[in-house]
């Protein structure tokens, strides 16, 4: 168990040691030049070069590979070109945003897929399930962005329940949750379609093991049965493919920050990326990619602590 | 302590089980022979109330003097928790993988009948212990796929008995298992129904194991009953021509055994049996019988008392010693 643990997180810190040399490697072959995007194209050559000759951006790949690693591993990202903060200052304002609207869309999407999963199952080839299937089906087939559109024009533009878009900020925490309501929806609903299709054929699957006919015998409700035998059981796929889905999650903040108006990374990205202001672009897309790789190391250790006959496994 | 009368099991395809009746005393050790398709499982779960509900049920059963013919799921789980148990088949699968086999057998202990986690962990080692489990005190916290074939049906029998059944449906209880573990499970059982003077019900195709561990049998085939009768009668003089075959389809050790090409073979039964929907309107075993007669095919023969028990056979009525093959 704890050689498995071990050998996971030497495996989850690789990932990302060759993550930052990916994201690394990419933003420094895209054309663009640092110094005019923060002189503006009408300095003259000779102050962009001594910028240039400032920022260390003539200095060898490796060792600038090098400084930007070390100095981000102590929360340093450098000075975004376009807005003149440091970026780990733009970040941290941000973060608490994506970070709750991606924890919330995956607490969301876990719930309702669970629920509608296993109560399809239980409703196998029945109206219940087909209704499920159907609901499912178009939840997969709408687009967040559109739905998005819809959920405001329901219930913010007609029945003026929610607010449309924007953020109050964290000071009013009733006012920051009804702002997070509808972009947690609309982030959370086309997952959680795709993952009760996953719950209910692995609870289908597990539905026909002759464990879940002993817990019958035995006398345990059918509710039991299912919530304590099957779904237990049905877990290794679905958790699989939520951490599979957590990346979905992420990238799709930046669609939804955007479209509610939200301050989080995912606009931060977006703006970044049309400032041409590399440096910040290269920190966020490095802590996406951190933020996935973690979820996955965290589906990894819950394998085994969902399945004891991986605990003793070579794995 | 269970009566069934009449009780018929029908799919879409036609009628899986045929009107049956069937009765246990307490404490009573009864066996169901049949091959796989003849309806013996498909009885067994019509006494615990689990037949699919893809399938209707009729007919009568009483359990205990209770009467269960329109009783709802929730009086036979009642019952399940409290009265009935059941054994399964496979051992490997019939326990929950990711549950301590502790837990497992302690959970209805806790949910039915309210003991405490300490008071049920007490009561699943001493069930571990009266199940034979070796080492049970560190079984408890193992999980089945830790634990071999014979131990995982231990622990499913000690898991029957946690709700101190009045009757125990063994389900080809032995039939996964090597065949020294398989005679020690089946000595476990006639141990555990003496002592409890609980009723088992071994259900099996293994006529030897059956002998070995009831009193009385009762023999299927496609859904109906072809004869019943206390187990050394059955064993010694069959009345029934399928039940002639079994006993005749034995491997024998002692005695050669002669083909009628002359060659050493174990005799079979000729054919197969035959899917639910083409089965004979008649006698189920006709097409497949050694001798049978012209409407055999087309009349269902009734149950009819021989010199020891029952058989369902026209030559039992024809010349009244049942087919002389």
């Amino acid at each position: 168990m704890t050689y498995f643990i071990v050998r996971r997180a030497a495996g989850f810190l690789l990932t990302l040691f060759v993550v930052s040399i990916i994201v690394f490697t990419v933003m420094n072959v895209l054309p663009g030049d640092p110094a005019l995007t923060i002189l503006g194209i009408d300095a003259t050559e000779d102050a962009r070069a001594a910028l240039r000759e400032r920022l260390g951006l003539n200095d060898p790949v490796v060792l600038r590979y090098l400084r930007w690693a070390i100095a981000a591993l102590q929360g340093d990202f450098g000075v975004s070109y376009s807005f003149g903060v440091p970026v780990a200052e733009l970040v941290g304002e941000r973060l608490p945003l994506t970070f709750a609207l991606a924890i919330a869309g995956t607490i969301v999407t876990i719930a309702t897929a669970l629920f509608l999963g296993i109560s399809a199952a239980a409703r196998h080839g029945r109206s219940g399930d087909w209704a499920i299937m159907l609901f499912s089906q178009m939840g997969i087939a709408i687009p967040a962005f559109w739905l998005s559109m819809l959920l405001v024009l329901l219930f913010a533009v007609k029945l003026q329940w929610l607010p449309p878009g924007g953020f109050p900020g964290w000071d009013d925490p009733m006012a920051a949750l009804r702002a997070l309501v509808l972009p947690t929806v609309a982030l959370a609903l086309v997952q959680a379609a795709v993952l009760a299709r996953v719950t209910r054929s692995a609870a289908l699957e597990v539905m026909r093991q002759d464990f879940v006919r002993t817990a019958q015998a035995t006398g345990f409700s059918p509710r039991r049965v299912l919530w304590g035998h099957v779904l237990p059981n049905a877990l290794v796929p679905i958790v699989t493919i939520v951490g599979l889905q957590f990346a979905s999650l992420v990238t799709g903040t930046i669609v939804i920050e955007n479209v509610f108006y939200l301050p989080g990374l995912g606009r931060l990205l977006f703006q970044s990326i049309g400032n041409r202001d590399l440096i910040t672009v290269q920190a966020l897309v490095m802590l996406f990619s951190v933020f996935v790789v973690t979820a996955n190391f965290i589906v990894d250790i819950a394998y085994v602590l969902i399945d004891p006959r991986l605990r003793e496994g070579r794995a | 302590m269970i009566d069934l009368t009449d009780i018929h099991v029908d799919g879409p395809a036609g009628p899986l089980l045929r009107k049956t009746s069937l009765s246990l005393a307490a404490g009573e050790r009864v066996g169901i022979v049949g091959e796989s398709g003849s309806g013996k499982t498909l009885l067994a779960l019509s006494m615990m109330g689990m037949v699919s509900d893809q399938l209707t049920v009729g007919g009568a059963i009483s359990v205990e003097g209770r009467d269960m013919t329109n009783a709802v799921e929730a009086d036979w789980r009642h019952l399940r928790a409290r009265r009935l148990s059941m054994v399964f088949q496979e051992p490997m699968s019939a326990l929950n993988p990711l549950r301590r086999v502790g837990d497992t057998v302690a959970a209805p202990l806790i949910r039915h009948q309210g003991y405490t986690r300490e008071q049920a962990r007490a009561r699943a080692l001493s069930l571990f212990e009266e199940t034979g489990i070796t080492d049970p005190e560190r079984r408890l916290s193992q999980y089945p796929h830790q634990l071999s074939g014979g131990q995982r049906q231990r622990v499913l029998i000690a898991l029957a008995l946690a709700c101190d059944p009045a009757l125990l449906i063994a389900d080809e209880p032995t039939s996964a298992l090597d065949a020294e573990v398989a005679l020690r499970i089946t000595d476990l059982l006639v141990r555990l129904s003496r002592e409890r003077n609980m009723a088992l019900l071994f259900i099996s195709h293994d006529l030897a194991a059956v002998s070995r561990t009831t009193e009385r049998i009762i023999v299927m085939y496609g859904g109906d009953i072809m004869e019943t009768g206390p187990t050394r009668a059955i064993m010694q003089a069959p009345h029934h021509p399928y039940t002639k075959g079994l006993l005749a389809a034995r491997p024998k050790l002692w005695a050669p055994i002669l083909s009628t090409h002359g060659k050493r073979r174990l005799p079979t039964i000729p054919g197969s049996v035959p899917p639910p929907q083409d089965l004979p309107r008649g006698c189920r075993f006709a097409g497949r019988c050694p001798v049978e007669m012209a409407h055999c095919a087309t009349e269902r023969p009734a149950l009819i008392h021989t010199a020891t028990g029952t058989a369902a056979c026209h030559r039992q009525t024809a010349d009244g010693a049942g087919g002389q093959s």
